[in-house]
C-alpha cells in the first residue's frame, strides 16, 4: 500500500493494514472523554439523565477499545512485522495498554455500582481524571506518529 | 630522408597529445563512474524522502538517514529491501546491483514514497 491510494476510496481504509487503527481509535477517545464529562456534570448537577448518558458513553467506549487494540497489534505485526518496538512507538504501545485498562476499569466500576444499586466509589472521579490524561497522552503520541500533531 | 624526419618530428607531438587526450578522457570517465557507484545518501525529513527520485549506477549503495523527529521505515514495493524502524539519525543502507526502478515507501506513513532508478 503506497501513496498512490485515493483518499476517499474505501479500499484505502480497508486494505491499508494500519489505517483501521488510526480510524477506530477516535471512538474510545471521544466516547470516554464525553462520558467522563457527563459523569462529572451529573455529579455537579445531580441529574440522573446525565449519569445515564455518562454510563452508556463509558460502556461503548470500553467496548470500542477491543477493535482498537486488535487493529493496533495487527498494524504492528503487518507494517513492522512484529519488530521489537522502541522510542515513541513503544511509549505509544505502553500508554495504549494503560489507557485501555483504565477505560475498562472506569466502566466496570460504574457497572458494578449500578448493579449493586450503590453510589460510585469516591476515588472513581480521580481515576477518571487519570484515565483522561492517559488517553490524551496516548492520542497525542499517536497523532505525533501519524504526523497529525506536530512533526 | 630529411622530409620523413620532419614528418616524424611534427607528428610525434600530435600523436602523443592525442594519446594523452584519450587516456585522460578515459580516466575522467572512470572516475565519474566511480563517483556514481559510491555511496549516495537520501535524507528522510518532514515526512518525505529527499531526493524523492534518485538515479544511480548499478553497484551503488544508497543510505537513508532519518533526520525527522518521527520514526520511519524504508520498504521497497517489490520486497527487495526493508529497513527496521529508523529513529532520529539512524541509517539504513542497501546496495543496488541490478538495473531497474525500485519504488519504496515508509510502512508507518505509506503516503511517503520514493524511487531509485538503477541504470
Amino acid at each position: 500500500m503506497t501513496g498512490v491510494a485515493k483518499a476517499f476510496d474505501p479500499s484505502t481504509v480497508l486494505l491499508a493494514k494500519h489505517a483501521q487503527h488510526v480510524v477506530l481509535v477516535h471512538f474510545p477517545i471521544a466516547l470516554f472523554i464525553t462520558g467522563v464529562a457527563f459523569d462529572w456534570a451529573s455529579q455537579w448537577t445531580r441529574r440522573q439523565a446525565l449519569a445515564e448518558a455518562a454510563y452508556y458513553n463509558l460502556l461503548i467506549a470500553a467496548a470500542s477499545t477491543l477493535p482498537v487494540v486488535v487493529t493496533g497489534v495487527l498494524a504492528w505485526q503487518f507494517q513492522l512485522e512484529g519488530e521489537r518496538l522502541k522510542g515513541i512507538l513503544l511509549l505509544h504501545l505502553v500508554m495504549g495498554w494503560a489507557s485501555t485498562v483504565l477505560i475498562c476499569a472506569v466502566w466496570w466500576l460504574h457497572f458494578r455500582a449500578r448493579r449493586r444499586g450503590l453510589a460510585v466509589p469516591g476515588y472513581l472521579r480521580m481515576l477518571e481524571g487519570v484515565a483522561v490524561v492517559a488517553v490524551g497522552l496516548t492520542g497525542h503520541l499517536g497523532g505525533f506518529l501519524s504526523g497529525v500533531s506536530g512533526g | 630522408m630529411r622530409r620523413r624526419v620532419w614528418i616524424l618530428v611534427l607528428a610525434a607531438p600530435v600523436v602523443a597529445a592525442t594519446l594523452l587526450l584519450i587516456s585522460g578522457a578515459r580516466g575522467f570517465t572512470a572516475s565519474a563512474e566511480q563517483a556514481q557507484t559510491s555511496n549516495v545518501e537520501v535524507k528522510i525529513d518532514n515526512f518525505s524522502f529527499g531526493p524523492a527520485t534518485l538515479t544511480v549506477a548499478a553497484g551503488t549503495t544508497v543510505t537513508w538517514t532519518n533526520r525527522d523527529d518521527i520514526p520511519h521505515t524504508v520498504v521497497s514495493e517489490d520486497k527487495a529491501f526493508k529497513s527496521k524502524v529508523l529513529d532520529t539519525d539512524e541509517k539504513f543502507s542497501y546496495t543496488f546491483t541490478k538495473p531497474g526502478t525500485y519504488g519504496y515507501f515508509c510502512s508507518i506513513h505509506p503516503k511517503m514514497t520514493g524511487k531509485v532508478v538503477v541504470q
